[in-house]
């Protein structure tokens, strides 16, 4: 697997050694780019932040993995820590920032006191002058999104701000901030050191009705169904879906491109994906999709707040098989609404699985009718 | 810069959000998380445009060179419907708000809201505090109360607490308000769009009392009360209504209407000789002024140290002072028994609520209606206001001085209490009343005067944030006045909802033309303020005096 071959502090060496100039450029051309879902030239993202003249700048990585069915980030995090540290390192370095934040998902809390050992040794080793802290997160789904892990370390409600400015522009207490996911730093810090780094090879977390989850390293463009072939499906696969918020699509033996997927009406995001198999019905996985988000809305903006307990009521009302016709009409509405107006990306996915799942499983919804 | 809005080509400052050029160009946009003095939050998803046929929210949205704006596209309509229906589903049904001053139920019929297809499920408990009630079955969580008291106040009593639907505006720790570190002020009544805070009535209480006849029920109006109680009945701001209404509360079978004007006057006389006192003694320096409640509380919670200090004046607020007067000096002038006595204070001012309940004050204030209740009370009574025949104060207490007058704007205490201070300091009068430098909306002001030959430095703030701000280089000064709402008294937590500073100006102006127009300018020219210290107090600072008219504080937690 390559993202978990270790650098050995080849990584600061080689940043230092070529400059901030250079090292973007290799970025660049290696074809880095964001692995927590909006797949942004990773380059281009620090590029703004070392652009933006300020007296401070900081780096955070996100390390808030909260999306059902995604587990990538913490096998990253427990297989090859050092790496992830020698990207922010180099991160920091690139953008010249002092300090530098590891968000760590609350429910990840039994990896902080292995991390910080694995920091202390590869900053001493490095002889670096930043000083990364880990912030553990209170357990919010929604402070994986990058405005609300600022506010939440800057000490306020984990809530999502709306954007522009962007953090690399003005983030954190205000200043330039980078902020990148878990793989892509660990990968940024590979890209600068090893010739042969592949930059299309991806994890994929895989869950669901398989006998064999887990996380596979696999080229984008791999057919799902070598993917499945590692993963072992139980019975007949009906449905994938990708992550909660990535919403669903019928069993086709695609080549796994974010543009394909996109083809379907999903979305990649971080690669998880959920085995369906024709054993359940995609209304009752709707309804604790839905009972999620309710969940977990931050309640900041109305669609979101008011929208998504409407919508776990509704699906409630369909399991159940009281809902009427205009019941699904109102669902619908709902959805597209939901998606259409809430405030952060993270509301904005959260009826994917609905406009989907009626897209592409509507007998399954309108089964339920009265 | 060049943008299209509704397909039309105009002209656009680009550091103007879209919802201004929207204002701009006469586009109505209906908005509620949003308000003028606070920043963007975009929470409630009404100011909705499609931007290069991207639904934004108007009120964070900046235009970018040459992009699309529309303002009415079904989808935009449809949008802000469902959005309105939502927030509508979660509002209780049961609401009865005055429609003007709710802006949700009053942008029903803009939206063209007909039904809710959503069952109510919001079921929360009333937090009834000593001057500000909380209804969180009315909030829809657009946060104006929330970033009032942080931004403009920065008092931080309430936030937002728990998450998705089950969030909701609390106190501190899910306390009720009474329990927290909360100042009072009614900031956040005056910015709610739906009326889920408003103030602890005392209306009810009073109407009983007026009914009662064996009672004499007494009312006192503050200064800002007549420069903004006209608002409620419909005329323009910064109308000056003191001769109406004095006869409107007449009307409503009060006893008597003093003047709280008469009671800044003797707040001055005390202030200022306590003021002349510390400076023949060298300190301790800076005194501060004490007549607004909601910085009392503010030093209380948060700079208790100012007590040992000696920091705060000790006299009581105007309103405190009258009211005392009412039933020791008045009953005895009079030769009625105080406990027949009902004093009923109308205040811009819901922390004045609190402060009559303080026991260390005996106040002889026995209620407080803020000037939103005292509009409601006239209605009650059907009294056309606005064609009333100007009516005087009852003399015994309702002479008073321009001096009396100022202390309803930001600034006005401080100027009053220079006009005597100088006069009784030097034996000379000052040679231009007008104390320029501490006059308008400006969050600090500062100046200085010569007082035999000492420069006395003097400062005063307004609104919580710049009061912070001043306290942080408050030993540079010898006199500090502090006021807890922005504008003073004129824009307090009672008075009618203001959103423009140009509402706050023109009130200020009626208050400075309240001042001017008086023969009388200096409160110890003010021949009832002459009288009662000759018939009763004998001299500012008297025991007597210190005993009616002065206050202690107390510490109070933080949280």
């Amino acid at each position: 697997m390559q993202i978990i071959k270790k650098t050995g502090l080849e990584a600061v060496r080689k940043a230092r050694e070529l400059g901030a100039g250079k090292v973007l450029e290799l970025l660049d051309r290696k074809g880095l780019v964001g692995r927590g879902g909006a797949s942004f030239p990773t380059a281009k993202k620090w590029k703004f932040a070392l652009e933006t003249k300020s007296d401070e700048k900081f780096v955070i990585c996100n390390a808030d993995e909260g999306e059902p069915g995604a587990f990538k980030d913490k096998f990253i995090l427990q297989n090859n820590p050092e790496t992830l540290i020698e990207g922010i390192l180099v991160a920091s370095y690139i953008i010249s920032a002092k300090r530098a934040f590891i968000y760590l998902r609350g429910e990840y809390e039994y990896l902080k006191g292995n991390l910080e050992k694995v920091i202390k040794k590869v900053v001493k080793d490095s002889k670096s002058d930043v000083s990364i802290e880990v912030v553990v997160g209170a357990g919010s789904y929604v402070c994986g999104e990058e405005t609300a892990i600022i506010r939440s370390i800057e000490g306020f409600r984990g809530q999502p701000y709306f954007k522009p400015p962007f953090p690399p522009v003005q983030g954190l207490w205000g200043k330039p901030t980078v902020i990148n996911n878990v793989e892509t730093l660990a990968a940024a810090a590979q890209a600068l050191v090893f010739d042969d780094w592949n930059p299309s090879l991806r994890l994929f977390s895989v869950s669901g009705c398989v006998e064999n989850a887990g996380v596979f390293e696999l080229p984008l463009g791999v057919r799902l169904s070598a993917l499945l072939k590692l993963a072992k499906p139980k019975g007949k696969v009906k449905a994938l879906l990708f992550g909660c918020f990535g919403g669903s699509m019928p069993y086709k033996d695609i080549e796994l491109t974010p543009e394909n997927i996109c083809g379907e009406d999903c979305l990649h995001g971080s690669c998880s994906v959920i085995v369906v198999d024709d054993s359940h019905s995609m209304v009752g996985l709707s309804y604790v999709i839905a009972k999620f988000f309710a969940y977990e809305s931050c309640g900041k903006c109305t669609p979101c707040r008011e929208g998504t307990v409407r919508v776990m009521y509704l699906m409630k009302k369909l399991k159940d098989m009281k809902a009427s016709k205009e019941d699904l009409v109102l669902l619908e509405e709902l959805a597209h609404h939901i998606k259409d107006t809430s405030l952060c990306g993270l509301g904005q996915s959260s009826t994917n699985h609905i406009i989907t799942g009626l897209k592409h499983f509507r007998e399954d919804f309108e089964d339920r009718i009265l | 810069m060049k943008i299209k809005l509704d397909n039309k080509e105009i002209e656009c400052d680009a550091n103007k959000t879209l919802l201004h050029i929207c204002k701009d160009n006469s586009i109505n946009i209906p908005t509620l998380c949003y308000q003028e003095s606070l920043k963007p939050d975009a929470r409630c998803r009404v100011c909705l445009v499609e931007l290069n046929g991207k639904l934004v929210t108007s009120c964070s949205t900046f235009p970018v060179e040459g992009c699309s704006v529309i303002t009415k596209s079904d989808r935009v309509v449809k949008a802000r419907k469902m959005n309105v229906e939502l927030i509508m589903a979660g509002h209780v049904q049961t609401c009865s708000i005055d429609k003007y001053a709710h802006n949700l139920c009053g942008m029903l019929e803009e939206i063209g809201l007909q039904g809710i297809r959503f069952d109510p499920i919001r079921d929360y408990e009333q937090d009834l505090g000593s001057a500000v009630v909380r209804e969180d079955n009315k909030c829809i969580n657009c946060g104006r109360c929330v970033r009032t008291c942080g931004e403009i106040q920065e008092v931080f009593a309430i936030d937002f607490a728990s998450r998705g639907f089950n969030e909701h505006v609390a106190p501190y720790c899910e306390h009720n308000l009474a329990d927290v570190a909360c100042i009072k002020c009614g900031q956040c009544i005056l910015h709610c769009p739906v009326g889920a805070i408003h103030e602890r009535e005392h209306l009810f209480e009073v109407l009983k009392v007026l009914k009662d006849k064996r009672k004499k029920v007494i009312v006192q109006a503050a200064p800002s009360i007549r420069a903004t109680l006209g608002e409620e009945f419909g005329m323009p701001a910064g109308s000056l209504v003191t001769g109406k209404m004095v006869a409107a509360l007449r009307k409503c079978g009060f006893y008597k209407v003093f003047d709280v004007n008469l009671g800044a006057d003797m707040t001055i006389m005390e202030e200022a000789s306590e003021f002349l006192r510390r400076v023949g003694k060298g300190g301790p320096f800076p005194m501060i002024t004490t007549c607004c409640p909601g910085w009392i509380l503010m030093m209380e919670h948060f700079y208790p140290e100012m007590i040992k200090k000696n920091n705060m004046s000790t006299c009581k607020s105007p309103h405190e002072m009258l009211g005392m007067l009412t039933k020791t000096y008045y009953a005895q002038k009079e030769s009625l028994n105080p406990e027949d006595i009902v004093v009923v204070s109308v205040m811009p001012c819901t922390a004045k609520k609190f402060e009559s309940t303080r026991p260390e004050l005996e106040s002889g204030v026995d209620y407080v209606l803020t000037t939103r209740e005292c509009a409601k009370l006239i209605r009650h009574f059907n009294i056309d206001f606005a064609n009333l025949a100007d009516e005087d104060f009852d003399s015994a207490l309702g002479v008073s001085s321009g001096a009396g007058a100022v202390f309803g704007a930001s600034g006005g205490v401080m100027e009053a209490a220079l006009r005597t201070a100088y006069e009784f300091g030097t034996g000379k009068g000052v040679t231009k009343l007008e104390f320029d430098q501490i006059r308008g909306l400006e969050g600090i002001k500062s100046g200085s005067i010569i007082i035999n030959g000492k420069e006395i430095k003097f400062a005063c703030a307004h609104g919580g944030a710049n009061i912070r701000k001043l306290l942080k280089d408050k030993d540079k000064y010898h006199f500090i006045e502090f006021m807890a709402c922005p504008g003073g008294c004129i824009g307090g937590g009672g008075q009618p909802p203001h959103f423009t500073r140009e509402t706050l100006l023109k009130r200020a102006e009626a208050i400075y033309k309240a001042d001017a127009i008086m023969p009388l300018r200096k409160s110890h020219e003010n021949p009832v303020v002459k009288k009662i210290y000759s018939e009763f107090l004998d001299k500012p600072g008297s025991e007597k005096a210190e005993k009616l008219l002065h206050t202690y504080y107390q510490k109070r937690s933080e949280f």
